[in-house]
């Protein structure tokens, strides 16, 4: 569903991703995690198009992002850290908008659900600017998911949410992948990727330093010790520092 | 405690320049500072010292034009000074606070400081602002300068102006606030004080023309008196005595030499911490004013970033529908059409908006005031006629600056459009739509009203009513894509240079900044130019050639139909270079 073949990129002479491959398929929660500066929001930058790769290749849903974007991007969805809105699009004008940006027919009726789902119906009618962070980012959320999307990307996406709201985006991450869908999650919060991933990817220096299920990358980091929990293996394979 | 502000002061003032001279390292800031210095050069600093023909058409216009010119600026100030308190005791701001940064909110106000130590660290640090204002603006319009000695008694002397005016806003807006929290009668004393504002400006009115109307006034309105209007009347009693504390205010900017203006400085310097101790003895509780306000501030600064014109007064934006029904089907290049024009009513009142009806208004009222007084009882057609070509010019080189619901407002949230499922080309037609639409709309009633009103006399053989509706329906015909092409090349500049975009989208950032904006602001009339000449060029050849071979209106149609082939090939490569521009470009390297 996600295919990501020697991504690279950099800025003259920095690199700030390089030789990244990785797939994830449905039904498949990626945790993309790594020190600060590590590369891991210019990977997922790359990876929705939002900014060019210098090198490599990346196939959503069997599209090619280079040669294809317009389908590779029909089936994907970017979930920013920051939420960015219409200043003057109330919420429901927000995804009126983009149902017709993704072609998504009757929309009304998938609409309705997802702002009852998000605690948003009773500020359809309110502008960005009447919204909570929260709301905002539940908004961002309400926009991405009315096309279903076949691969999802999360930036920090319990930036800003009440504990409320955080455990309904958890299980709404958890149940968008059992639908199907393949999803990468950057986070810092490691307790977070624990719940809710089912593979994990470390990055460091924008290389890739370990891949695969938690308990596989567990093992490749626990020097033969049990229980070892996600954050002993990330300082371990982060070696304690920084980028 | 003030020893820590005063660091913070020094230290960030110094860290600021420290930051502007690295960043010359960068070709563009470099370039923009050498383009600010040619330009400061050649119009302020060449002039002052008499190179050039500023200098000579300066003296040429002589000590009267600058008397009377001073006088009437005066006047002027002293009404807005008025105008504005009278408007801070009527319609006072919904919280009244001292302006301080987020920043300094942040680390100040849970700081063990006592409110006192932060009203003059708020004071001091404006004045500070006020002072370098007044540098500059002596500095720059020295050669305006009247009665003042030299540039120091002239610099000081604006600040001592500037700085009272200040002070008596921010009392003002304290004073309605402690008002409003203590008074069980506010609106009465509000009422009171506006009162007295009205009666005050009734009675130096009354004054002002009964002086006037004296007989020995008659010689001072006309010829040669007209020089000593303006001193005998603010001599005259009783003016004279309601006008002291302006008086006193204006008094060291307009001391003809040294002693004179040190004199003047002392009542001056008096009234001014007269105010400075009513501002800083201040019981309201400003800190949540001032919340507010630095929120409001923060917020139109982001709003500048992002390529919005800031708004009027309290902007509050409210929820509207959509300007049709956006069906699920269709092009997606309508929805931008939708979301633009939704967008574009909310903008309606921002201060460029304002400021520009406001420039056009003088300036029509200018060019058709003449025509207007020596027309007598004749016909208007003529001057509609030329309203309408200069408004129709004017919509379309400053429309295009004023109708930014495009691409270059949304480049903010490109992260956003770039994951939508459009190509680029179609993402920047979409983005495009509103503003073209709405000023083509605006064209289209300017040439059905100018058709009517061009010749309507019938003086002209050649305009027969077939050339006259043939020439308005082939200038309506291209109006839409003359506008759609002036709307390219801005919004093709804005993604090329995206960098230079941003610094000539926030208001100061320094000389290099200034430059910058200079610069752009040519490059797009050049590239105006480049883009609208070929099709001109061949208009014209075509009309010229063949109007006696097949004629007049045929050869209209004809260049009409070239212009408008020449510019949509135009359009289309630029919307296609747009959005392969849009497509390919790292916003994390240009403008974040």
């Amino acid at each position: 569903m996600i295919e990501v073949e020697a991504l690279a990129k950099r800025y003259g002479s920095f690199t700030a991703v390089t030789g990244l491959s990785f797939s994830v398929s449905p039904g498949q929660v990626l945790g993309l995690v790594g020190p600060n500066g590590a590369g891991k929001t210019t990977a997922l930058r790359c990876i929705t198009g939002i900014i060019p790769m210098s090198a490599g290749t990346v196939r959503i849903a069997g599209h090619d992002l280079a040669s294809d974007p317009v389908a590779a991007k029909r089936e994907l969805a970017f979930f920013p850290d920051e939420p960015r809105l219409f200043d003057y699009l109330t919420v429901r004008q927000h995804l009126a908008f983009v149902a017709r940006i993704y072609g998504v027919e009757g929309h009304e009726a998938l609409a309705e659900p997802l702002l009852a789902e998000l605690e948003l119906a009773d500020k359809a009618d309110a502008l960005p600017v009447e919204l909570s962070r929260g709301m905002k980012q539940k908004l961002v959320i309400a926009c991405g998911l009315l096309h279903s999307p076949k691969a999802m990307f999360f930036d920090e996406p319990l930036t800003g949410l009440d504990p409320l709201g955080i455990r309904r985006m958890k299980d709404s991450i958890v149940r968008r992948a059992r639908e199907g869908a393949a999803v990468v999650l950057s986070s810092h919060l490691l307790h977070l990727l624990e719940e809710v991933c089912t593979h994990v990817l470390i990055l460091k220096k924008g290389e890739k330093v370990a891949n695969g299920t938690l308990a596989e990358v567990a093992a490749q980091f626990s020097n033969g010790e049990a229980n070892v929990g996600l954050e002993e293996v990330f300082i371990r394979a982060t070696g304690g520092t920084e980028s | 405690m003030i020893g820590a502000l005063v660091y913070l002061r020094v230290t960030s003032f110094r860290n600021l320049v420290a930051y502007r001279v690295r960043r010359l390292r960068q070709p563009r800031y470099l370039v923009g500072v050498a383009a600010a210095a040619v330009y400061i050069y050649f119009f302020f600093l060449r002039r002052l010292r008499g190179v050039g023909g500023g200098g000579a058409s300066l003296q040429a216009i002589g000590a009267e034009f600058f008397q009377a010119f001073v006088g009437a600026l005066c006047v002027m100030a002293c009404a807005y000074s008025l105008v504005r308190i009278a408007f801070a005791w009527i319609s006072p701001p919904p919280a009244a606070g001292l302006q301080f940064s987020e920043a300094e909110i942040a680390f100040l106000f849970p700081a063990p400081l006592s409110r006192k130590a932060l009203i003059h660290f708020r004071l001091l640090g404006g004045q500070l602002a006020i002072l370098v204002t007044s540098v500059l603006t002596a500095f720059v319009f020295g050669r305006l300068s009247f009665g003042a000695a030299n540039s120091v008694t002239r610099a000081a002397g604006i600040w001592v102006m500037l700085s009272t005016f200040s002070l008596h806003l921010s009392g003002t807006h304290l004073a309605v606030a402690r008002l409003k929290e203590s008074s069980a009668r506010p609106v009465l004393w509000r009422a009171a004080a506006v009162a007295a504002i009205i009666l005050y400006a009734a009675a130096v009115i009354w004054s002002a023309v009964a002086f006037l109307n004296m007989p020995s006034s008659a010689g001072l309105l006309s010829g040669r008196g007209m020089d000593r209007l303006a001193p005998s009347l603010l001599a005259s009693s009783p003016l004279r005595w309601l006008i002291l504390p302006f008086g006193i205010i204006l008094g060291p900017y307009f001391a003809a030499d040294v002693p004179g203006f040190l004199l003047a400085m002392v009542p001056a310097l008096g009234v001014l911490a007269l105010h400075y101790h009513w501002v800083a003895s201040s019981e309201y509780r400003f800190e949540e004013g001032s919340i507010a306000l630095a929120e409001r501030r923060a917020t139109t600064k982001a709003a500048m970033l992002r390529g919005e014109a800031p708004k009027v007064g309290v902007f509050k934006p409210r929820a509207q529908p959509g300007p049709f029904p956006l069906s699920q089907k269709g092009p997606p290049e309508i929805a931008f059409l939708w979301k633009n024009l939704l967008s574009m009513r909310s903008s309606l009142l921002s201060l460029r908006t304002v400021g520009i009806a406001i420039m056009l208004t003088l300036w029509v009222s200018f060019v058709l005031g003449p025509v207007l007084s020596t027309r007598g009882g004749g016909s208007y057609a003529p001057i509609v006629a030329v309203f309408c070509s200069i408004a129709s010019g004017y919509t379309l080189l400053l429309g295009p600056q004023i109708a930014r619901q495009d691409l270059r407002s949304d480049l903010a949230v490109a992260d956003i459009l770039k994951t939508y499922p459009i190509a680029g080309w179609r993402l920047a037609l979409g983005e495009l739509l509103a503003p073209a639409a709405v000023l083509s709309a605006v064209l289209w009633l300017l040439i059905i009203v100018g058709s009517f009103a061009v010749d309507a006399g019938g003086h002209l053989e050649w305009l027969t009513p077939g050339v006259r509706l043939t020439s308005a329906l082939c200038l309506g015909a291209a109006a839409p894509v003359v506008c759609a092409v002036q709307l390219i090349v801005p919004n093709l500049l804005a993604v090329l240079l995206p960098g230079w975009y941003q610094a000539s989208r926030s208001r100061g950032g320094g000389i290099e900044n200034f430059g910058q904006r200079l610069i752009l602001g040519v490059v797009n009339m050049a590239f105006a130019l480049m883009v609208l000449a070929p099709a001109a060029v061949f208009a014209s050849l075509i009309i010229f050639s063949a109007f006696m071979h097949i004629g007049l209106a045929a050869a209209i149609v004809l260049a009409a139909a070239v212009v408008v082939s020449i510019l949509t090939g135009e359009a289309a490569v630029g919307l296609w270079l747009i959005g392969e521009q849009f497509r390919s470009f790292d916003l994390s390297t240009e403008i974040r």
